[in-house]
């Protein structure tokens, strides 16, 4: 399972990881659109550097969810999980129901709301460089390695080594180990990162296993009121049966 | 103009008007007609539409199974009406779908490719299933007109406890399903309404609306064409059904306390009051009015109830679908052309209920008692025996005329500029402000680029290097800043004043003297504005003049600057980072900028993303290929 490591205490602000991503992935020129959200990503920016107060700069892109609400929710299996981890997306298959917009609970994905012939838009972790066993654009081209790429195992075990190196300066937590489910992009900070997901309570199910209880109630709901209607209609009919035969006694 | 006119006409123009706005979204994408937004991926269509329409249209399996599974013989004359209400709630629903989706022609695809995880699946499938039963237990309605499908009417007819069945059980899928797509939102919905119950919810809450819908339809029918109403079978049907609503408030009320939400119903904020709202209409005034026997039989109190159930269902989807979403974004308000075409799909809708009405045996009630008729003696006619009043101007000729006329406003009413800026905000480029610096922030955000104006004159060779860079100046001024052509931050506009040049009260100019006789006149084939103004256009400029239309302020200095960084990066020494974006976007020198040119506004946490230019990063890279 592969993962990305951001470190928002070594980040710049550069920007050579978002035109990188562009570059790579052939993205259009942007302008600020009424659509936007104001975190900079679009149909046309996969991933952005929100800037915070106190020099803080913070990269923005999919967090490639170990079990995605977006996965879970796309009625045609356009989006899917990768065996190696990342968050694909074939067009070929969307019919642009944007549900996954719905779903996903760090409102990633983006949509072409000019286009007659739209589709949506996420970070795919370059998965046809990580196929060729290259690291995607964005990381090659951090000149300070804050963002990092490599087994999310081993990226998990460098955050946790960097906090417990400095613990003064860090927030003790690696956000993405384990809210949600846990992602794949995982970011050490000293400031809180709540902005990047909607509020999140501790008992937050991992949202997949929202639905999933309703959806395997699909059959037996199914069948179980076709046999309570077929009851009600038996018992009626007989109602029915027993009415008349009374009435033919009397007469 | 008599009630079924009016109202028809009314009808027919809100579909004209809805036509007109659905082209331009076909043509020029969703953004071009509403204000979807990436905050806000769903609106009113699916708010409005979709999903209180499906649950609007839940009378079909309700009434059929009182009807046939019940055996409530004293029913059967609604089952038509009941059948075709749900048919039609479907197809708009279905019509909404084309409109909101982005690929609406895509739609089948959940055919082949199957994900049985996403409740969005699930919805997909019970829609086509449900419309087809709806199809077929509708069709030998319109079929009693001819009497060669006699055969295959009988067969339908004969197996119609089938289509029944199958009807209900597809119908308890589809409602619950709606409510099961809302399960994924834990973090986004407001608590109120988030719960772990919703499909239950949704499916008895549709139960008990369809038949109060049914109600409604049926006295709207028996306004408008004057025939009679059976108000003891209403009142009864209300009433059995306002059982489930209050069922439906029971469950809803005690799955909120047991969670311990109820505290966030007062605590002021609008969502609690909508809660109210919500509560007080689907809940409160149908159980208060119906359950006294004696205003159960009143038509006010039948008016009241039914439309007070059926918009508090509708306000409780719409909330769910949307109003209740926690948003990070701009503010979702929809546009009028969203609007029409959410209220047009549903006056279609309606058109076809009231024509089938008009033609088809559905509707089969007479007044026995011929004292009892309305004010003016109606006209009976046509196979359904419906009054369609006194024909002044013949009714397909006023349609049609609405119609029409509606289509062309709509048409007319389409902002160009909104389609044209394809959803880019205008934002005028303003001056560079300072002397020997200037501080270029063309949106005046606080963002900008510290330019060295007398650093770049000094290097250039005086006074002789402007036109250098002012490669275009306007009349009587030598050095016309950027800002006078580049008039906008993003989109290109025109540096060419065409109506000035043409008129009599200004360069009173023939139109031979720029376009040349005998060629097309166009932009593209008129000459260029250097042919005559060889004075205001400089020789020399990096950037020559080719075109009379003015890139946007970001395209201009990125082009012009760049185009020179680039060139001296590669001869200059220990210049190699010339052309790199960092350069002139020092956003961590913010400190550096003199206070009297600082923006008062600069706000550190506004998330500034300073937008990068691909395409330039690629012609430098070509060309550098190009150089070897």
């Amino acid at each position: 399972m592969k993962a990305i490591l951001t470190d928002v205490t070594k980040c710049i602000g550069c920007q050579q990881c978002v035109l990188a991503c562009k570059d790579y992935n052939k993205l259009d020129k942007d302008m600020p659109r009424d659509w936007h959200r104001n975190d900079g990503l679009s149909a046309r920016n996969w991933t952005s550097i929100i800037h915070k107060p106190d020099e803080h700069y913070i990269r923005k892109q999919c967090r490639h969810c170990i079990e995605p609400a977006c996965v879970s929710a796309c009625p045609v299996a356009a989006l899917s999980k990768s065996p190696e981890g990342p968050v694909t997306y074939d067009p070929g298959r969307c019919i642009g129901c944007r549900y996954c917009m719905i779903a996903c609970p760090y409102g990633i994905p983006r949509y072409e709301w000019d286009n007659p012939v739209p589709y949506i838009q996420k970070c795919n972790m370059c998965y046809s460089r990580i196929k060729e066993g290259k690291q995607p654009a964005c990381t090659e081209a951090c000149p300070t390695e804050a963002t990092i790429f490599g087994d999310r195992d081993e990226l998990l075990a460098e955050a946790h080594r960097r906090i417990k190196n400095d613990p003064d300066l860090y927030i003790g937590k690696v956000f993405g180990e384990f809210e949600i489910g846990g992602t794949q992009v995982l970011y050490i900070s000293d400031i809180d990162l709540g902005f990047l997901s909607y509020p999140v309570r501790k008992d937050t199910p991992v949202l997949p296993e929202t639905t999933a209880p309703a959806m395997s109630a699909v059959p037996p709901a199914f069948f179980g009121m076709g046999a309570v209607m077929g009851g009600l209609y038996w018992f009626c009919k007989r109602k029915e049966r027993i009415k008349r035969e009374k009435e033919e006694n009397k007469e | 103009m008599d009630r079924v006119k009016t109202f028809k006409s009314i009808l027919w123009a809100l579909t004209g008007l809805a036509i007109a706005f659905g082209i331009t979204r076909m043509f020029f994408g969703l953004g071009s007609v509403s204000n979807l937004s990436d905050a806000t991926p769903w609106g009113i269509w699916k708010g409005l539409n979709v999903i209180p329409g499906i649950a609007l249209a839940g009378g079909g399996f309700v009434m059929t199974a009182v009807i046939y599974i019940m055996r409530r013989e004293e029913y059967k004359r609604y089952s038509k009406i009941t059948v075709l209400l749900a048919f039609l709630g479907y197809i708009t629903a279905a019509t909404a779908l084309v409109v909101e989706l982005g690929l609406p022609w895509m739609v089948w695809k959940p055919i082949i490719y199957w994900q049985h995880h996403s409740a969005l699946f699930e919805v997909s499938w019970c829609v086509m299933l449900y419309l087809t039963v709806l199809f077929l237990e509708f069709i030998p309605v319109p079929m009693e007109e001819t009497e060669r499908l006699a055969k295959l009417r009988i067969f339908l007819n004969k197996y119609k406890i089938v289509l029944v069945f199958l009807g209900i059980m597809i119908s308890t899928l589809h409602q619950s399903s709606l409510g099961t797509l809302f399960l994924i939102t834990p973090e986004k919905l407001h608590p109120l309404w988030y719960s772990s119950l919703l499909p239950i919810l949704f499916f008895i809450s549709a139960v008990a609306v369809g038949p109060l819908m049914l109600v409604l339809a049926v006295m709207t029918m028996s306004y408008l064409y004057r025939k009679p109403l059976e108000k003891d079978k209403m009142a009864n049907l209300a009433f059995g059904f306002m059982l489930v609503l209050a069922l439906y408030g029971l469950i809803r009320f005690i799955d909120i306390i047991s969670a311990g939400k109820l505290p966030l119903a007062f605590d002021g904020s609008w969502q609690a009051w909508i809660f109210w709202i919500e509560i007080l209409l689907l809940l409160v005034i149908p159980v208060a009015l119906l359950s006294f026997k004696k205003m159960r039989y009143s038509t006010p109190v039948l008016w009241i109830t039914s439309i007070s159930a059926v918009l508090g269902v509708g306000l409780d989807r719409a909330n769910i679908a949307g109003i209740m979403l926690i948003r990070t974004g701009p503010v979702y308000i929809p546009t009028f052309y969203e609007i029409s075409i959410s209220f047009g799909i549903l006056s279609a809708a309606i058109l076809v209920f009231l024509f089938c009405v008009e033609r088809f045996k559905i509707w089969e009630v007479k007044w026995e008692d011929p004292l009892e008729k309305p004010e003016a003696p109606p006209e009976f006619g046509g196979p359904a025996d419906v009054w369609l009043g006194t024909p002044r101007i013949a009714g397909r000729t006023v349609y049609s005329l609405v119609f029409v006329l509606a289509l062309a406003l709509g048409f007319a009413m389409i902002s160009s500029e909104r389609i044209q800026s394809a959803g880019v905000e205008k934002v005028p480029a303003s001056k560079a402000r300072g002397g020997d610096t200037l501080f270029v922030d063309g949106n005046l955000d606080g963002y900008g680029t510290m330019f060295a104006h007398e650093d770049h004159i000094q290097r250039f060779g005086d006074k002789k290097s402007c036109d250098l860079c002012h490669h275009m100046n306007i009349p009587l001024d030598k050095h016309s800043g950027c800002y006078e052509c580049h008039r906008n931050m993003y989109t290109t506009a025109d540096a060419f004043r065409h109506d000035w040049h043409a008129s009599p009260a200004g360069a009173k100019i023939n139109c031979d003297k720029c376009h040349q006789p005998g060629v097309q006149r166009t932009a593209s084939s008129a000459k260029t504005c250097d042919k005559c103004h060889n004075d205001l256009v400089a020789q020399n400029a990096v950037i020559k003049f080719e075109e009379n239309e003015a890139l946007s302020y970001t395209d201009a200095m990125h082009g012009l600057c760049v185009s020179c960084h680039k060139q001296k990066a590669r001869v200059l020494e220990g210049k190699e980072d010339l052309d790199r974006c960092p350069t002139c976007h020092k956003v961590r020198d913010l400190e550096s900028i003199p206070s009297e040119i600082k923006m008062q506004f600069i706000d550190t946490t506004f998330n500034h993303v300073v937008i990068p230019f691909p395409d330039l990063v690629n012609r430098v890279k070509i060309e550098a290929e190009q150089d070897g």
